[in-house]
């Protein structure tokens, strides 16, 4: 598997530079909507005398610089080529090698995050001295934090598949997908920080997969949590992982019962 | 048959569709309630295939071809019916299937549109756990065979249709297949690739072994290369078993061509068969397969000094293919 994976990013390397601006430009993604809310919620901190709930304008700087390097590194958008990939029969040729086609993914989901980083990196570190961010972190949250930023993203990529995996059933996924990303845009903690949210809406994001995608590594790597706290946090992500791989197997198993290789 | 690589049995695949009748309402309607049709694509098919065959599987477009090989590369899975590809049920898709067969499409691509074909194959090198030694060894062999060298290492992009044809060959033979299934394999090509497609898999077929089941809508891939056909028309198997016994069966006359130094009169030569054509210096003649013999004899004795040349044949395959599709005379189906 280490060759194939070897060989996998070699070809993966090759594909993004052809490509050399688009690579780039997504990356943009990652630190846009977090810089403008975090002017948002800093204008609106400074109307109320500088804090915003528990948070100064320098621990919303810190959030949020750390919100851009986390959600470049859980981003996952294999959904989308998911169903191009259904739509233009270019899934069929995988199904035939002996390789699951999760793995292509894999490769290309950690490869462009990586390339795209040196890009990514820099912005977070200009927004934490523009803010004046305040970081609370320990070495232990430092440490939690890396393992939670790796089960965020393995968490992000598992239920894209799986929300994928309903082009099966339905070639335009576009509609399902949108509507999961919405519902993970108000509760992963992407608008506001988590413990800035309603209380009810604080349960429901710890109840659902979604404040484990983003809202939880961001808080335990600033150190806004105590280390017990960030402990449970990542005991919430395991369950949620393994909820979703389990989903996944069910649903990429029964999606192929349904396969009609459309155009393929 | 016990070194069948391919035993299919009873093999039926039924699509659902959404169906709705045109017009505003009947889209508004559809909204709420949907109906559904069941189309039947394959059905009950069997056959078996042997080690180093090449079959041809022939029938009009919507037959039912491509969906049979789907089932059969473990692409789709089946409404009933059995199959097994080197002894394995394809629709598990369990990885020692997976490195026997491959599936090539005419008109579908597996290759990475940006890279070169040359990187792609490495890919494959290592997905399919092929040894350097056997991968330069099976390069080199389809690279003689398909002139591969200069093509190997441009983006497939920048190829056309007939060098990513060849390219997309070398991909899907490059594990040394037990088992390939060629859809259409020469669509689009002009007539000299598809010579050399054909004269390709002819010789990787007595090279390797490989079992081939092809389909093609060129009667010149099949008459090429298959001696044994199976003729599927709306889903259903029509005809199993030698080409030319096809020809026997569906066209029971001979096709007799009479070149002429002078015109013939033409009560002679209705009296010997159906005239198809007819021009000063040529006439076309259809006749019984029984009569041919003791007919052509009649036209040398006869027509003297007036007959420049001569040729019994059979019917060209497209037209005896034609009759089985217009369902002129359903042939009963045999079994190889």
């Amino acid at each position: 598997m280490i060759r194939v994976y070897r060989a996998l990013i070699t070809q993966s390397i090759q594909v993004l530079s052809a490509y050399r601006v688009s690579l780039f430009l997504y990356a943009l993604f990652s630190f846009i909507r977090p810089i403008i809310f975090l002017a948002a919620w800093v204008a609106v901190a400074e109307s109320q005398g500088g804090r915003l709930g528990s948070f100064s304008r320098a621990d919303l700087g810190g959030y949020f610089a750390i919100a851009i390097l986390v959600t470049h590194l859980t981003a996952a958008w294999d959904f989308f080529e998911f169903e191009w990939e259904v739509r233009r029969g270019s899934l069929s040729p995988k199904l035939l090698r002996p390789l699951h086609p999760i793995n292509y993914s894999i490769v290309n989901n950690g490869l462009w995050k990586l390339m795209t980083s040196v890009a990514v990196v820099p912005v977070a570190v200009a927004v934490a001295i523009t803010f004046d961010a305040r970081f609370a972190a320990t070495p232990a949250h430092l440490a939690l934090g890396t393992v939670s930023v790796v089960l965020a993203a393995g968490l992000t990529f598992t239920f894209g598949w799986v929300f994928a995996s309903a082009v099966f059933w339905t070639t335009r996924v576009h509609a399902i997908v949108t509507l999961y990303q919405r519902t993970a845009f108000i509760f992963s903690g992407q608008v506001a920080p988590l413990l800035l949210l309603p209380a009810p809406l604080l349960v429901a994001a710890l109840i659902l997969p979604f404040g484990y995608m983003l809202g939880v590594p961001t808080e335990i790597l600033r150190g806004g949590v105590d280390v017990t706290t960030a402990l449970l946090m990542i005991g919430g992500q395991v369950v949620w992982l393994a909820i979703g791989i389990v989903l996944y197997r069910v649903v990429w198993n029964a999606g192929l019962r349904q396969y009609s290789a459309v155009g393929a | 048959m016990s070194d069948a690589v391919i035993e299919v049995s009873g093999l039926t695949k039924v699509y659902r569709v959404h169906e709705r009748q045109e017009g505003l309402g009947a889209t508004v309607r559809s909204l709420f309630r949907r109906t559904f049709k069941d189309i039947p694509a394959v059905t009950d098919a069997s056959f078996r295939i042997a080690a180093g065959e090449v079959v041809g599987f022939l029938g009009p477009n919507g037959a039912g071809k491509t969906t049979t090989l789907k089932m059969l590369s473990g692409l789709l899975y089946p409404t009933a019916g059995e199959a097994r590809v080197v002894g394995h049920v394809p629709w598990k898709r369990e990885g020692d299937f997976l490195r026997q067969i491959t599936l090539l499409m005419g008109n579908r691509t597996q290759l990475v549109w940006d890279i070169a074909a040359a990187d792609s194959l490495r890919v494959l090198q290592e997905i399919y756990r092929i040894s350097e030694e056997r991968y330069r060894a099976t390069l080199g062999e389809l690279t003689d065979l398909l002139d591969l060298g200069p093509l190997l290492h441009k983006p497939v992009r920048n190829l056309s249709l007939g060098e990513r044809m060849k390219v997309e060959f070398a991909a899907g033979l490059v594990h040394s297949p037990r088992v390939a299934f060629l859809d259409e394999p020469t669509l689009g090509l002009d007539v000299s690739m598809q010579a050399r497609i054909r004269r390709f898999v002819a010789e990787h077929n007595r090279r390797a072994g490989t079992t081939i089941l092809l389909t093609s809508h060129y009667m010149d891939d099949v008459v090429a290369l298959c001696r044994r056909v199976i003729v599927i028309h709306h889903g259903r198997l029509l005809y199993d078993g030698e080409l030319g016994e096809l020809a026997q069966r569906m066209a029971p006359y001979k096709v007799i061509t009479v070149a002429l130094r002078e015109s013939a009169p033409s009560a002679f030569l209705d009296e010997l068969g159906t005239v198809v054509s007819r021009d000063v210096a040529s006439v076309r003649l259809q006749v019984p397969r029984e009569h041919a013999p003791e007919r052509t004899a009649r036209i040398v004795r006869d027509l003297g000094a007036a007959l420049a040349d001569i040729s019994v044949e059979d019917p060209p395959i497209e037209e005896v293919i034609d009759r089985v599709f217009a369902g002129e005379r359903m042939p009963e189906a045999a079994t190889a």
